[in-house]
């Protein structure tokens, strides 16, 4: 596709979420919304997956200590929004710094400890419960404010979402463009290559560990102002697996296919279910369709289809 | 633009203009109040939790087709949304029908960390919750909502005579406590121990097991030999696994397991006559209870569904019964959310489980029935399984016998 078909498909698309609020109901508004917090967080997972060929799953946990640290530090300690928000992406982060040894391994192994990991953090929020609330959580907490800024609405509270999905989306695009990206996807095709050409590619993957659990510890902020309420569910296991099916199922690699992973994925999940109670076979039936007939995704797809469809009409 | 968008969309419009006159057009030409009274149902009909969750819709409509689907003078609609026992699909599918489907109140759900979650909803929207079997006490305790009302138990109200039970009446001055690993859990089994202990009781031990524990062996070899007796809350198929573990390893024969929170109605198909005699449950509803409303819900139950319904069939039905009271008191002006909340705060119910009104703090004070498993014969099913009350805690509040304030200052039960 020419990189100006590709700017006014972006501009379209951010207009359409712009006018949104104007035609969907509260409900949908939410689920947008939650579709947005779950894409930037399978965006942050999407980060390993698809440029660095390391399969996480522990990213339920920088996603629920940040969402947990923001929750107890606004709704016990009564701490405004400009410092419980960048303390829990902080402590997300900082959470990265530790787990990110993992890059120390590979393959099935790295899996294996990133499991690990998830399950200690879930163990924490869920028996620590003088601290974490245990399964009744963090609850009441409040929509964000800035001094005398602040939100009041689900819809501003979308707007806000919006605008940190859109610098996040950018921020990315320059990362995964920049030589890092490169060394990245050059790491995850042949990793004794680039080192003989001389790369540190541990210190790389660790980096890129790192960056990726500080998005989702931003999208577990997002979250936890979203939800206004957080408990051990958000760091258990089954998140971490939907997450990277969401950036499976729309598309590794790319920056648009983990949020129509999420759309899709919590679209199912809300919509179908309200009227099948099957539902989950509904969703089993859409990954076994994707693995067979896209595997790499919906964006994969259509970008197959465009290239046959473009292949034809010059012929 | 326009052109086209007629052009493009005139079955749509033509929809949307039908639906308009239909629902709208009656809304603001007729009495708003001929409109039916739209109810949501929260249970966790997939999940961990599928079967209560199952148990607690066929409560639920059992009350409603029994009274022909009217309340207060209006037709009732019951919207059903599957929350899967997961709070953030509970949250999602509370804001659905409160927004889309436009309830005029809610009822569940089930699983108890679900509940903070759908009273989190209940509070931005001002819809009322009338919360079901989820037993969170902090919900009508510390942290309470002031649209949410309780109509089901709050967790440690069943732990707290139990205790006493255990001291008083079996005597006991040892005993070991196993508790299910989370919250209900905790504040069932540290509920007992409280009251126990506060009478002189001795903890032996308090051993806990984590939701889905696969082998009961550790538990039990961990149980202290001088312990004079064992408490037991149990919960989902870890009921059974106990079960089995209790009598493989011989227990039976050296000590005696009571259960505070074990055998209830939907697990004793799975267990045999081994169950006969024990202490199965300390809880505000067994089926072997013998009143006339009992005996009229279990066999309207046990007709329609060939079993005897649990806690969670029994709950539910009683919400029904309870919001139906509520509507009539109001003749039926749901809209108006703060009559309605009224009416179901100052409501006496007549309950399959004994008599019910509300505490100032929104939770039912109610009977405890300490109950043995014991086979009877049913009219409607035969030979089975049931728990018999043997002992009745009347009037039972969530705060036992201290008062809220005192309650209210000690703070919520933790292990």
């Amino acid at each position: 596709m020419p990189k100006a078909a590709r700017i006014l498909l972006a501009l379209v698309v951010l207009a359409a979420a712009v006018l949104l609020p104007r035609v969907a109901g509260p409900f949908w508004l939410g689920l947008v919304t939650q579709m947005y917090v779950f894409g930037l967080l399978a965006l942050s997972v999407d980060l390993l997956l698809g440029h660095a060929g390391l399969f996480s799953l522990c990213h339920a946990s920088f996603f629920a200590v940040s969402a947990y640290t923001t929750a107890i530090l606004q709704v016990r300690h009564a701490v405004p929004t400009a410092l419980a928000a960048p303390a829990g992406i902080l402590a997300g982060t900082i959470l990265g710094l530790v787990f990110g040894l993992a890059v120390r391994t590979r393959g099935v192994y790295f899996i294996l400890i990133t499991i690990a990991f998830g399950y200690v953090v879930w163990g924490v929020a869920h028996r620590w419960s003088s601290f974490t609330g245990g399964d009744n959580g963090v609850t009441n907490v409040p929509f964000p404010a800035l001094g005398t800024l602040r939100v009041e609405s689900p819809t501003e509270y979308y707007y806000l979402v919006l605008a940190v999905l859109v610098l996040c989306t950018i921020g990315y695009r320059v990362l995964v463009a920049s030589p890092f990206g490169l060394t990245l996807r050059g790491i995850k095709a042949s990793e004794t290559r680039m080192r003989s050409l001389g790369y540190h590619s541990d210190l790389h993957l660790y980096v890129a560990f790192v960056v990726s659990a500080a998005l989702a510890s931003l999208a577990g902020v997002l979250y936890v102002y979203y939800n206004r309420f957080v408990n051990p569910v958000a760091a258990s296991f089954p998140i971490s697996v939907e997450v990277a099916l969401m950036a499976i199922v729309g598309g590794t690699g790319t920056i648009v296919g983990p949020f129509i992973g999420s759309g899709i994925i919590l679209g199912l999940r809300n919509w179908v279910s309200s009227f099948f109670e099957l539902y989950a076979s509904v969703m089993g039936l859409v990954f076994i369709v994707v693995v067979l007939w896209a595997p790499d995704g919906v964006v994969g797809l259509v970008v197959r289809l465009w290239v046959r469809a473009v292949k034809a009409g010059t012929r | 633009m326009r052109l086209t968008r007629n052009g493009s969309r005139t079955p749509l419009r033509t929809l949307a203009m039908l639906l308009t006159a239909l629902g709208l057009g009656t809304a603001t030409v007729a009495h708003a109040q001929s409109e039916p009274i739209r109810i949501g149902l929260l249970p966790p009909l997939t999940g961990p939790l599928a079967s209560p969750g199952r148990e607690m819709v066929d409560g639920f409509k059992l009350f409603w087709d029994q009274v022909g689907n009217t309340a207060g003078g209006r037709k009732i609609e019951i919207v059903i949304a599957d929350t899967t026992c997961n709070p953030d699909q509970a949250l999602t599918q509370a804001r659905r029908i409160v927004h889309q489907e436009k309830v005029h109140f809610m009822v569940g759900p089930l699983c108890g960390h679900e509940g903070p979650a759908v009273a989190q909803v209940s509070k931005e929207t001002g819809v009322p919750l009338v919360m079901d079997a989820a037993g969170a006490d902090t919900i009508t305790k510390w942290d309470r909502t002031p649209t949410v009302v309780r109509t089901a138990v709050s967790a440690s109200q069943i732990g707290h005579p139990f205790g006493e039970y255990l001291y008083k009446e079996l005597g006991l001055r040892n005993v070991t406590f196993i508790g299910q690993d989370y919250t209900w859990g905790h504040e069932v089994t540290l509920g007992a121990v409280r009251t126990y202990t506060e009478l002189g009781g001795k903890v032996a031990k308090i051993i806990w097991n984590p939701l889905g524990t696969r082998d009961y062996g550790a538990t039990i070899a961990a149980i202290p030999q001088d312990t004079d007796g064992v408490s037991a809350v149990v919960v989902g198929v870890d009921r059974l696994r106990m079960f089995e573990a209790w009598f493989n390893f011989g227990m039976d024969k050296k000590l005696k397991i009571h259960g505070g929170y074990w055998m209830q109605q939907d697990v004793l198909p799975q267990m045999d006559d081994r169950a006969i005699g024990l202490i199965g449950n300390s809880l505000h509803y067994a089926a072997g209870l013998d009143t006339p409303e009992n005996r009229a819900f279990t066999d309207a139950f046990a007709r329609k569904h060939k079993r005897l319904p649990s806690w969670f069939a029994e709950s539910a039905y009683t919400a029904g019964l309870w919001t139906k009271t509520a509507i009539d008191a109001i003749n039926g002006k749901v809209e108006d959310r703060a009559a309605f909340l009224k009416a179901m705060r100052q409501a006496q119910i007549k309950a399959p489980r004994g008599l019910l009104r509300m505490d100032e703090y929104d939770n039912p004070i109610q009977n405890v029935y300490i109950s043995k498993v014991q086979k009877i014969k049913h009219p409607v099913l035969g030979e089975v399984l049931t728990n018999v009350p043997i002992k009745t805690y009347e009037a039972v509040s969530q705060f036992w016998k201290w008062t809220p304030e005192e309650f209210l200052k000690r703070g919520p039960y933790k292990r």
